[in-house]
């Protein structure tokens, strides 16, 4: 330690307080100091215990002694100037500094509330849209070892993301080195019966290796194992969740041994899943155990087996520990080669449904991906757009702090002539607005809690989750943080720039009232900025609202409304025939027919916009045979006779099913006009016959119907397939009915029409087909929505703007125009130009803005139908918008330039 | 509004006679049979505080020439700093008198 005495040592601690505590107590405190250091030495103390009491004396006292000082002159009356800072630590110049500003503020408090609502309203919206991203994109699944967690999906031309069948897990679990474990699942509805009501719950068919998986443990008993869920070593039991256990168990610990009864088969309760998470808080988190029931794979009804039914469940793997997921896209190709080569399924059945589909191959994606891929593009649009809103916001306070620093140029220029800093007046506004984006971040993020609880008051739709708290996590504060200081140097640059080097001369020459060329300028730029900023944004969300009105307006091909709907399953145990399936849905169809309101009822397998479907290969005899690889695929209905009438679809050729197409006559198919129009161009397609993989014997075509869509109003045409329901049925089904009602109303008397067949049939997903529509625009109108709102804002942000710009101009002036008006110009043509120069800035604007837009909207791309990025009406009609603010908030100001007073004016020197 | 320990402390050491700085750290420390240690910053602090609220006041007269240190401040209690002692003194005398009352503490 350096030799200094204590007197010194004293001499330097006591600097670190500040200048007026100095000047009143410095010396008394020098000398105490030093007389406790001298008193300890005495004592007997080691240097260090003579020196480190009094550094920390020093620490704790000094800085709130600062403190202290700041908060007493905030308090004392304002000065009119800024003070002189020279000789002074940096420590003074920066409170000097905050002194200021906050004394500005409380003289100004207008400027103050205007600047920190603006500042807080961007930042706010900024937060709470990137604690959705956060939350949504960035944040990994609950899982151990997420990041090592992929979805293992087969790949056809229709469908993108597709199952896997039971031949290909097994395959992929054979081969080691890649994957860690491999689990094969699929969540289903099941029926609970034996007890008081009949019951749907959600179930999670799976390999006893899910849980390996996902490292999930059992909370109570265990969990299954790979053996107890595989077909012919399967046993019956099921694993429920924390809530199922809740909800049916009351929480009771007996519930381990316990039979529920799953899809008529009675399956014995081993464990409760212990949640990894907490399940109500995470968006994303349901993906892979928000199920009741989890169920070894061996229970899942499919009629000949598991090994024989082709793709039908999802694949979920953990990577071997540094295995990329490209490497494992790679091994699950050779895997999948290998698989088609040996011809390892035995039956012929799931053999041609892999070689049938056209080019199918396997890969791997990182589990995150699939559970939140679909909500990327609409986030990422979101949260460019609240960007723009907050840069707005900053370029309207750094005109707010020009005009203001600009204001002062005249008395900082004869400071720097009299030997002040020209630094001091850049910093001052530096640290001016540093402050203004402290005090909005923080404001920001009260306000970001309050734009979340809005949203979710706006409906968001499924698949953008919006969190319903704003957790202040480290991700959102360390966010929010980094926009203050950008904020903060957004802001400030434009001023301090233009204070920092002002020319001396030229000021002090000028009068009073002069216009200041330079500075009009920099607002000039930060005005057609803002303006430019705006029209992207209105061109945005002017292209979303059309491609929203294009959603609704696209033709469905059926008619949505006064149709009832409702789902249901059989269990395979009551209904094991074919023949017992077709009896029921005969019998159902005839109850509900005759409910009053009813006018047309019909069954189908899966109902259009419910998300359900599924696609078959087909071959058409007769034409040459294509190769297996590229057959062509079509949509596949299964429906009962009614069906288009109930759903008004056209039949334009041929004729519907009737009851005598049933088990006992030839397979029969309706087809739709793309399918005619495909597989038979220039031909009659009635009589007409093709065969499928999944169906026995050729099916003859005794019909052709309208195009209707099936997942979403936006999707292309397809070929579509209908069959006969009671030639082909299944446990799974959907109930249709036309109504001459309002078709909720209807509810109770179809419910008791299908409880008179099966009292003991639960039934679910009970809503109007115009709502299942509906909701499938969701994310359009969110998404319109929400941007429709941000352009708003912005276009009001940026008329303040321009306002302000204008009216600024205009009063620094007003001497210029009356000397003028004095001289004879006329009111007009001051009102002619300064107009005349707005509509110029708003030209340039305009030019820049719609090449930003063109621009965002590739970004947008993905979520925009029917409707193109360069789209001219969109594109015009923001310009004109933008024009017409941009218009009134320059007229005003001029207006009343127009109308200067020579006298006044010219007086007021 | 009541009053800080520091402060109280400081009251009393300088209720007898005038002290500098670290007479009164000395003083705080004997009236307090050691139990408060104050430190000279924590001192000066509450002295500073004291001195601008006109409860004390940097002495003009000096103590005998033999035991003067002619660089040290002095300070005393001003009238309105008496006051304040007393008062606090008064108002803790009574909550010890309260305190008798209901048992808390041996009769004096």
């Amino acid at each position: 330690m350096p030799d200094i005495s204590p007197r010194r040592l004293a001499w330097w601690l006591v600097r670190a307080y500040p200048p007026r505590f100095r000047q009143d107590v410095g010396l008394g405190l020098v000398d105490a100091i030093q007389d406790r250091m001298d008193a300890r030495r005495t004592a007997g103390a080691s240097r260090a215990g003579v020196w480190i009491p009094a550094m920390v004396d020093t620490i704790r006292n000094a800085p709130a002694e600062w403190l202290r000082a700041a908060l007493e002159a905030t308090a004392r009356p304002p000065r009119r100037t800024m003070p002189v800072s020279r000789g002074r630590t940096m420590m003074d110049k920066l409170l000097q500094d905050i002194r200021y500003a906050l004394r500005m503020w409380r003289r100004k408090p207008g400027f103050a509330f205007v600047a920190i609502a603006t500042l807080a309203l961007g930042i706010g919206a900024n937060t709470a849209m990137f604690s959705i991203v956060n939350a949504v994109l960035l944040r990994p699944l609950p899982f151990r070892d997420a990041a090592r967690i992929v979805s293992v999906w087969g790949r056809t031309n229709a469908f993108p993301r597709g199952l896997l069948s039971y031949a290909e897990y097994e395959e992929i679990r054979k081969q080691t080195g890649t994957f860690a474990s491999m689990a094969f699942w699929l969540p289903q509805s099941v029926n609970i019966t034996g007890t008081d009501e009949p019951q749907r719950l959600v179930g999670t068919f799976a390999t006893g290796s899910f849980f390996e998986v996902l490292g999930l443990r059992a909370e109570r008993g265990r969990l299954f194992t790979e053996e107890e869920s595989a077909p012919g070593t399967g046993k019956p039991v099921v694993v429920i969740s924390r809530n199922t256990w809740k909800r049916r168990f009351n929480s009771d610990p007996s519930a381990i041994g316990a039979t529920l009864t799953v899809n008529g088969t009675p399956l014995t309760v081993v464990g409760v899943l212990e949640p990894p998470f907490n399940q109500d808080t995470a968006p994303n988190d349901g993906y892979f155990i928000s199920a009741d029931l989890f169920i070894p794979v061996a229970q899942f009804p499919v009629p000949n087996g598991l090994a024989a039914a082709g793709p039908v469940m999802l694949g979920v793997a953990k990577l071997a520990p540094g295995v990329a997921v490209a490497r494992a896209t790679a091994d699950l190709d050779v895997i999948h080669k290998r698989l088609v080569a040996s011809g390892v399924q035995s039956s012929a059945a799931s053999r041609s449904s892999f070689t049938a589909q056209s080019g199918r191959s396997l890969f791997a994606e990182p589990a995150q991906e699939s559970v939140v891929g679909t909500s990327r593009p609409a986030l990422m649009l979101l949260f460019a757009a609240v960007g723009v809103v907050l840069l707005i916001a900053c370029v309207n306070v750094s005109q707010l702090l020009l005009a203001r620093a600009v204001d002062r140029e005249r008395e900082i220029a004869l400071r720097a002539a009299l030997g002040a800093s020209r630094t001091a007046v850049a910093r001052q506004l530096t640290v001016e607005a540093l402050l203004l984006a402290v005090v909005s971040s923080i404001a920001g993020l009260a306000i970001g809690r309050l734009a979340l609880a809005s949203l979710a008051w706006l409906r968001p739709p499924a698949n953008v989750p919006i969190p319903t708290d704003l957790p202040l996590d480290w991700p959102v504060l360390l966010f929010n943080g980094a926009v203050a200081i950008a904020v903060a140097m957004i802001c400030g640059l434009a001023p301090a720039l233009r204070t920092a080097r002002p020319d001396i001369s030229r000021v002090l020459q000028a009068g009073f009232r002069r216009a200041s060329g330079a500075g009009r300028r920099t607002r000039d730029i930060l005005a057609v900025v803002e303006m430019a900023m705006s029209v992207a944004l209105v061109a945005v969300s002017a292209l979303l609202i059309q491609s929203l009105l294009a959603v609704q307006q696209a033709p469905l091909g059926f008619d949505s409304s006064n149709v009832f709907t409702l789902q249901f399953r059989l269990p395979q145990s009551k209904y094991p025939t074919p023949d017992d399936i077709a009896r029921f849905f005969k019998r159902t169809i005839e109850n509900v027919r005759a409910v009053p309101g009813v006018q047309s009822a019909a069954l189908v397998r899966a109902v259009p916009f419910s998300g359900n479907g599924g696609t078959i290969a087909y071959t058409v005899e007769g034409q040459p045979q294509p190769d297996p690889t590229s057959a062509p695929q079509a949509l596949f209905h299964l429906v009962t006779p009614d069906y288009f009438k109930t759903m008004r679809i056209p039949i334009l050729k041929g004729r519907d099913f009737t009851d005598r197409d049933d088990a006992q006559t030839p397979l029969v198919a309706v087809i739709n006009d793309t399918f005619a129009r495909r597989a038979f161009p220039g031909e009659d397609p009635i009589g007409k016959r093709f065969t499928t993989p999944q169906t026995q014997g050729p099916i003859t075509i005794i019909g052709v119907v309208g195009d209707a869509k099936h997942y979403t109003a936006t999707e292309p045409a397809r070929a579509q397939l209908y069959a006969a329901h009671y030639q082909v049925p299944l446990i799974f089904s959907s109930l249709v009915a036309r109504t001459t009602v309002e078709p909720m109303s209807v509810t109770d008397g179809i419910r008791k029409a299908i409880w008179a067949v099966d009292k003991d049939q639960p039934v679910w997903s009970i809503y109007s087909l115009e709502t299942t529509v509906e909701r499938t625009a969701g994310q359009s109108r969110f998404l319109a929505l929400l941007l429709g709102i941000f352009a708003a804002t912005a276009l009001l942000l940026a008329g303040v703007g321009i306002y302000g710009v204008t009216s600024y101009g205009v009063s620094q002036r007003t001497h210029e125009i009356g000397i003028r008006l004095a001289l004879g110009a006329s009111g007009e043509r001051v009102l002619r130009e300064i107009v005349g120069r707005g509509v110029r800035l708003t030209i340039v604007a305009v030019a820049i803005g719609l090449t930003a837009a063109v621009l965002m909207g590739r970004l947008a791309t993905a979520v925009l139908f029917g409707v193109k990025p360069t789209d001219p009406g969109a594109l015009a009609g923001a310009a004109v918008v933008l024009g017409v603010v941009s218009l009134a908030a320059t007229y005003l100001p001029a207006r009343r330039a127009a109308r200067v007073n020579p006298v006044v004016a010219l007086a007021e020197e | 509004m009541t009053l800080r320990p520091v402060e109280f402390h400081i009251l009393l050491a300088l209720a007898e006679e005038e002290r500098h700085g670290y007479g009164l750290l000395q003083e705080v420390a004997a009236l307090t049979e050691g139990e408060l240690q104050l430190e000279p910053g924590t001192l000066y602090r509450a002295l500073h505080r004291m001195l601008k609220d006109g409860w004390v006041i940097e002495s003009a007269r000096r103590p005998a020439a033999d035991v003067d240190d002619e660089r040290r401040r002095y300070y005393r209690l001003t009238p309105a700093g008496r006051r304040i002692a007393v008062a606090e003194a008064e108002r803790l005398s009574r909550l010890v008198s309260i305190a008798r009352a209901h048992r808390l503490l041996a009769r004096a």
